[in-house]
């Protein structure tokens, strides 16, 4: 039988949208320090460094993981760098759980970030030329797609905008602070690409999330409480295909239905108590809900409407405030685990979901085509 | 007419960089015509200075003088500079340890002649006129007088 994973250590940056005090190197070091403190473990204790983040042209500097190495206490130690698009953070946080439960190492340092301030992603993601469309710009159309299929009222997108912007004013380390965001703002502001508008969009930002990952003795040994991975699981299909679902990708509903199956989880919207779900854009949550087979199909807005989603609600989702509020992109998924991690625990804080035992993390990226998935729980199996 | 083979694509992007609270501290000491080293916690000087120890990982914050003067540990001569060089004329590329530190820097050793440069030699800093926050801010070194 595998090892089982505890994440014992938990750390983040403040987002913002530009760190400007701190270098890239600085940056790392900030989230992982907070992480090993977490984890009451210092450098010496860490055995392997895991690390992720989106395409090296997003910051100019190749393989930033060779140049990173020691600046993560990496001397002599093996190093593993990840590459999944924006799926990258959540593969990276399961990469280094794999390392603990194959029992190749007993303390690993996942960690994963972004500068975004130091290049321009759209630039990046058109591979290096002017012809990008943007992220916005490649969704939309399947948002659209989802509105017409479903029937679901525009004021859908909207909810979730304001919803994750409120929950980012309790979490101390979020980028957007909108205190006055009102769903009549989110309508009122600029159509970028249609049905999305501007604050129903992800910000730029620069950030990063580290995690320590540790075998089932030293979790139990831990002083504060661990979270335990109860299930892991990763998908990835081609951007394009003939019969290709990109609303409901195939590669997300058995990414899906693997992470229940490991968890025994037969009804994931009863049996999971909080969620962090990928949604760099509003419409993606209930795209989610649905494509991950939470809700049924056309249920999912519904969800969002009647509140459900809600910080208070039968099934919080993004309770950080999400990647709508924070999004320093090769972090961005590992977030989604870190938050799960600390509401398992018990130390979301301001935002924490109360009684929360069971929580999914999901990320995705790409054009919807690579998944990365876990339920964590805040006792072992 | 030939059919076209090849067509030429270009990628330029310029980036920024952030210096952080060492690095910057660094180079704000070379407009001062200062070189700045950092203490680890047992006792080397590192120069350039870094943010961390490179073989615990301990966060570092003891930033020392070190120099001006330094020392040649190895060298290679440039007879036939190209405009990417950092001198128009004939030089030596070498690793410089400052009076003081423990590791050793690469830079430019302007020396006029290869029959000047050799292992062990003493050099001092030349400075730019006009400082632009980079390290040849710290032109190059020259042999010390």
């Amino acid at each position: 039988m595998a090892e089982q994973c505890a994440v014992i250590g938990v750390g983040q940056t403040h987002h913002k949208k530009r760190r400007d005090d701190v270098s890239i190197p600085g940056l790392l070091r900030e989230a992982a320090t907070r992480a090993l403190d977490d984890a009451e473990c210092t450098w010496a204790d860490i055995d392997a460094i895991v690390i992720g983040k989106a395409p090296d042209a997003f910051e100019g500097i190749v393989q930033p993981e060779l140049f990173l190495a020691d600046a993560l206490g990496g001397a002599g130690k093996p190093m593993l760098r990840v590459h999944t698009a924006g799926s990258v953070g959540g593969s990276t946080f399961i990469v280094g759980a794999h390392l603990v439960e194959s029992r190749i190492h007993e303390r690993v340092l996942a960690i994963s970030w972004e500068k975004q301030s130091e290049g321009n992603a759209q630039w990046g993601l058109a591979g290096g030329r002017s012809r990008g469309i943007g992220a916005g710009g490649a969704f939309a159309p399947w948002i659209r797609a989802y509105i017409e299929k479903t029937g679901a009222p525009e004021y859908i997108g909207w909810q979730v905008a304001v919803k994750d912007r409120l929950n980012a004013l309790k979490n101390p380390y979020a980028h957007l602070k909108l205190a006055d965001i009102s769903i009549e703002k989110v309508k009122e502001s600029a159509m970028l690409w249609d049905p999305l508008r501007f604050l129903e969009s992800c910000p730029s930002s620069d950030g990063a999330c580290a995690v320590v990952l540790t075998n089932e003795a030293n979790g139990k040994r831990a002083s504060k409480p661990a979270a335990w991975v109860a299930a892991t699981a990763v998908r990835s299909e081609l951007g394009a295909f003939p019969g290709r679902d990109p609303v409901r990708p195939l590669a997300g509903v058995e990414c899906a239905h693997d992470v229940y199956r490991q968890a025994g989880i037969s009804v994931p919207r009863q049996e999971i108590d909080v969620a962090e779900l990928y949604v760099p854009f509003s419409w993606y949550e209930p795209m989610w809900l649905e494509g991950h087979d939470i809700a049924g199909p056309g249920e999912g807005w519904k969800m969002v409407e009647s509140g459900d989603t809600e910080l208070t609600g039968s099934f919080p989702v993004n309770a950080s405030g999400g990647v709508l509020s924070s999004n320093p992109i090769g972090a961005s998924g590992m977030l989604r685990f870190a938050e799960a991690a600390l509401q398992v625990r018990g130390l979301a804080g301001e935002h924490q979901v109360d009684g929360a035992r069971t929580a999914l993390a999901q990320a995705y990226g790409g054009g919807a085509q690579y998944f990365a998935m876990g339920i964590l729980r805040s006792q072992p199996a | 007419m030939s059919q076209p083979r090849i067509v030429e694509s270009t990628l330029e992007f310029p980036y920024s960089r952030t210096l952080g609270p060492v690095v910057g501290a660094f180079l704000s000491g070379l407009r001062e015509h200062r070189i700045l080293g950092i203490r680890t916690r047992a006792g080397k000087v590192l120069v350039p200075p870094l943010e961390y120890d490179p073989n615990t990982g301990d966060a570092l914050d003891e930033l020392v003088e070190v120099g001006p003067q330094g020392t040649v540990t190895s060298w290679t001569w440039v007879d036939e500079p190209t405009p990417k060089h950092p001198l128009d004329r004939p030089f030596a590329f070498a690793l410089v340890t400052p009076d003081g530190a423990a590791t050793a820097m690469v830079h430019a050793v302007d020396a006029g002649s290869i029959d000047r440069m050799s292992t062990g030699m003493r050099v001092q800093p030349r400075w730019r006129a006009e400082p632009h926050n980079m390290i040849d801010d710290l032109a190059c070194w020259e042999p010390a007088s």
